[in-house]
């Protein structure tokens, strides 16, 4: 006897998905209304339904309350997420798998943007030692694992329809789904449209220049060929306009993404290979930042940025007995990138430079991950994956430019080789422990070998690439601990993080600046090393059926190798939700903590941040509305009106004050 | 049943390059004064010679001019590739008339039918008349002839030419830009080049090797300038060579100072580059 429950978007599993019984820090976390038993599972599984304040919620809300992520913050869209205070080029952010890189020099579009919770089945996100299966990084992986349309014997018509309203930012959410289930073909089709004006911050002032206006729309189309073989196509399209950065000095006017793919999957449980999957895949994003509405601008500018990225990938499962099983991945891509600046002043000729200078980075990785359930009480997880990457610039313009600092010749090649061991052992059937090591590897950026003159906002600084850099190292211990209660679940876990030529931005005397009012020039270099570690900590707990308690707990701390603080770390957070559902209705209290951050990057152009305590109240009520099933959701957050700031949050720009927000769910 | 396909497709591929390299060879050969303007032509009567004179300019601006000559047998009409060739560029400004500084062709033998010489001319022919008078040693019949051809010099959009008094020995000096100009400038690595000449009278006017030069561009709209650039150096009569980087396109003002051994001859000096 199954149901679906509403808005029960679930954390699906601390612990991973696989059955083996792991207890490390990789995360899937399901946001699909689910098909769950009546029972509604174990604790574990209510642990993130708070991870989803409603059906309006962006990907950012969503992010933002996962322990381990952390978004760099630029406006009230297009932040940037970072997994353990490690984040672009450190991480994989991955849509259902693709590789996709920003057009923007400036960061503004993190490929998350992209995708709208509507669209997504689930997140992944992996921590760590095993995070880098799906390519070199380390900093571990985001993937996006993008919603398909339900197949059904017979054929039917199905939707949802959600609608929002947020008052801090008088923002308006829309959205339309639509599946067609069939027994062969199916299609999910799907248009979001949001529009945000400028909001305002605790305390009644507007922030200027945080308005964001966008439209997302998709279509997915699977042909079942047989039982186990269905061949997918999937089209994301996403553009958005008049996008305000109050952290930047430039908005965005105009901004677009294509993301095509082709995938071939075969599934069969019976089979020694359960699950394969091969995917063919393209996706352009053009980028035009706009300086035209700031005021006091010295000199105006156009700055377009493209990225092109095509690729193939296959992936899937191996069980080799019923104890042991094996993921495997092999993968390829191309990405070029190009961005250029012109800026105008009368009676002059037209200043163009290229900001990105043609490049192109060419990957070739693969990947395995071999799991081991030894005994009742032992596993073991061994992963590794090696990649082959080559930058080349594309054009004798972009290599003009690079010779200016010095490289003739800047074609840059790595071969990068990750691997890492971990072990869980079942102390008692309460307690569980695990333990990982391991070492990973990434390449640098194309910004990092070859960014001409990038501005960065935060510290004021103009970035200057340098083709000298080395693959960045890390070397990661973690332990884990989980205690599982019939009524409780505690989970405690540790990192130590060696960070081996540490890449950051180096004050460079011989240089000056391009940007008209920068402090000076960066290059990057390599620290010596950098050291991160921290601690995450969480507690289910579910007295009773109808109530349910959810806290989680995050600490990081990094230093260079001279004692400095790194830069963009969290101080000490901590989320927790109360949840009271009797039935149809739901109420849920949260309190949103951080502690005050005194260790800060002054190189970085930080300042201390301030804690701040958040009081936010949910409720929803489900009925039937001529028949359909509905769903209306209301709360309040930041009832306190507090005038706050994260640390993570580029220039101090405060974030939103009191909200009032309203949804509106109908299935049909 | 692949092989003979993979031998035949190279085989295309080798004759599809051979005749492509043949093809580039052919056009350079044939036309040597291809993309140059003839600015002044005449005969040096005594020489039996028409003589053509040649810039990679369109028009003729004060400065450093590079001149190529082309020499004809005034019967025959066939080129004269061996000849002595000597410049007199003359100012005549009503009250007084002066020379430039100018640079013979270095040799009697012509380079692909053409004999290079510069002269650089120190203002336009808006204060007074220049001409340019060549002396033909025609060593083909071993005769001597020569003309004068009247030259208008117009000023240039971005000058290219400065001078200055010398604050260390009072002397004055003549600084032309040859390279970059607008026309060759590009965002990368730019080879920079002048030539420094000193007045030592109307009629003379030497090539200098005494200074050293520093060289720092700007651009004066942005207030920045640009990373790595080479301070020129002298590399022969006159000729200063370095290498100057552009970041990005637009006005560059290109800043000189002057030294002379330890004390400072000028710190004042710039060209703008425009592109």
């Amino acid at each position: 006897m199954k149901k679906i429950i509403p808005f029960l978007f679930i954390l699906h599993s601390l612990t991973g998905r696989t059955q083996t019984g792991f207890s490390d820090s990789s995360r899937y976390i399901e946001l699909k209304e689910v098909t769950v038993p009546v029972k509604n599972g174990s604790s574990r599984q209510q642990l993130v339904r708070f991870v989803r304040t409603g059906q309006a919620a962006s990907l950012e809300d969503i992010m933002s309350r996962i322990p381990e992520l952390n978004l760099l913050r630029r406006g009230s869209y297009g932040m940037e997420p970072s997994i353990r205070s490690l984040s672009s080029g450190q991480i994989n952010v991955l849509i259902d798998g693709m590789r996709i890189h920003g057009a923007c020099t400036d960061k503004m579009d993190p490929p998350t943007i992209y995708i709208e919770p509507v669209n997504l089945d689930r997140m992944e996100v992996q921590t760590g030692n095993h995070g880098f299966l799906h390519g070199s990084a380390i900093g571990g992986s985001i993937n996006l694992a993008v919603a398909s349309p339900s197949c059904h014997a017979v054929s039917k018509i199905s939707g949802l329809f959600s609608s929002g309203y947020q008052s801090a930012a008088q923002a308006f959410y829309e959205s339309l789904q639509l599946n067609y289930a069939g027994p062969r073909w199916s299609l999910l089709g799907s248009i979001t449209g949001r529009k945000a004006a400028a909001y305002r911050s605790g305390g009644g002032d507007k922030v200027a220049f945080s308005q964001y206006e966008k439209i997302n729309y998709s279509l997915s189309a699977i042909y079942q060929y047989n039982p186990q073989t269905r061949i997918k196509l999937d089209f994301i399209g996403d553009n958005g306009w008049n996008i305000s950065y109050p952290a930047l000095p430039m908005d965005v006017g105009y901004a677009a993404a294509g993301i095509a793919s082709v995938s071939l999957e075969k599934e069969n449980p019976l089979k020694k290979i359960t699950r394969w999957r091969v995917k063919a895949y393209a996706n352009q994003v053009r980028h035009y930042m706009d300086d035209t509405h700031r005021p006091n601008v010295p000199m105006h500018m156009d700055m377009p940025g493209k990225s092109q990225t095509a690729g193939l990938y296959s992936d899937g499962e191996i069980r080799l007995n019923s104890r042991q099983q094996i993921r495997f991945t092999a993968d390829l891509s191309l990405t070029y990138l190009k961005a250029s600046m012109t800026m105008y002043q009368t009676g002059q000729l037209p200043m163009y430079m290229l900001t990105w200078p043609d490049n192109r980075k060419d990957q070739a990785g693969a990947g395995a991950s071999w799991q081991w359930q030894a005994d009742s009480n032992w596993s073991l997880r061994a992963t590794a994956r090696i990649d082959l990457v080559n930058y080349t610039l594309r054009s004798q313009e972009a290599k003009d430019h690079i010779s200016i600092l010095g490289f003739p010749d800047a074609a840059r090649s790595g071969f990068l080789k990750n691997i890492s061991f971990g072990a869980t052992r079942r102390i008692s059937p309460v307690l569980k422990t695990n333990a990982s090591i391991g070492w990973a590897e990434r390449m640098p950026t194309a910004s990092e070998y070859y960014g001409f003159y990038l501005f960065n906002a935060q510290d004021g600084y103009d970035y200057i690439g340098n083709p000298d850099l080395r693959p960045e190292q890390s070397l990661l211990g973690e332990l884990n601990m989980t205690v599982q209660g019939k009524k409780a679940e505690f989970k405690l876990g540790g990192f130590y993080q060696y960070i081996r030529r540490y890449i950051m931005g180096r004050i460079n005397t011989s240089y000056s600046s391009m940007t008209i009012g920068a402090n000076g020039v960066k290059t990057w270099e390599a620290l010596p090393y950098a050291i991160l570690t921290g601690i995450e900590a969480s507690l289910v707990w579910k007295p009773v059926d109808e109530v349910s308690l959810i806290s989680t707990l995050r600490y990081t701390y990094g230093k260079t190798n001279k004692g400095e603080a790194l830069p963009m770390i969290a101080p000490l957070k901590n989320l927790s939700a109360l949840r009271y559902q009797p039935g149809r209705v739901f109420l849920q209290a949260e309190t949103e903590q951080a502690s005050r951050q005194q260790r800060y990057s002054l190189a970085y152009g930080e300042d201390a941040t301030a804690a701040y305590t958040l009081l936010h109240v949910r409720s929803g009520y489900s009925f039937s509305l001529w028949q359909k099933k509905t769903d209306l959701q209301a709360g309040i957050e930041n009832i306190l009106d507090k005038k706050y700031h994260e640390h993570t949050d580029w220039g101090n720009i405060p974030r939103p004050g009191r909200n009032f927000y309203m949804q509106l769910l109908m299935r049909f | 049943m692949k092989k003979p396909v993979l031998i035949l497709i190279s085989f295309a591929l080798l004759c599809v390059l051979v005749f492509l390299s043949a093809c580039g060879k052919d056009t350079a050969e044939n036309n040597p004064t291809a993309g140059l303007t003839k600015v002044a032509e005449g005969y040096a009567a005594g020489a039996a010679a028409k003589v053509e004179l040649y810039t990679k300019e369109t028009t003729l601006t004060s400065g450093y001019t590079r001149f190529y000559v082309a020499l004809y047998d005034s019967v025959s009409g066939n080129r004269i590739d061996e000849a002595h060739i000597s410049l007199t560029p003359m100012m005549d400004m009503g009250s007084m008339t002066h020379s430039a500084p100018y640079e013979n062709p270095v040799s009697e033998n012509a380079e692909k039918h053409l004999f290079p010489c510069s002269v650089t001319f120190i203002m336009s022919s808006m204060g007074g008349s220049w001409t340019l008078k060549l002396n033909v040693h025609n060593h083909l019949n071993n005769k001597e002839g020569s003309l004068t051809l009247p030259l208008t010099i117009s000023e240039p959009v971005k000058s290219r030419q400065k001078s200055f008094t010398a604050s260390h020995n009072g002397a004055k000096y003549f600084i032309s830009l040859i390279t970059p100009s607008a026309a060759n400038s590009k965002v990368g690595i730019n080879d920079f080049e002048i030539a420094i000449y000193k007045k030592a009278s109307m009629m003379s006017w030497p090539a200098d090797s005494s200074l050293t030069v520093s060289l720092t561009p700007e651009m004066p709209t942005m207030g920045h300038g640009s990373p790595n650039n080479v301070d020129p150096v002298h590399t022969g009569k006159g000729h200063y060579k370095g290498k100057v980087n552009f970041t990005m396109t637009g006005l560059w003002r290109l800043n000189l100072d002057f030294m002379s051994g330890g004390s400072v001859a000028d710190t004042t000096q710039y060209f703008d580059v425009e592109f």
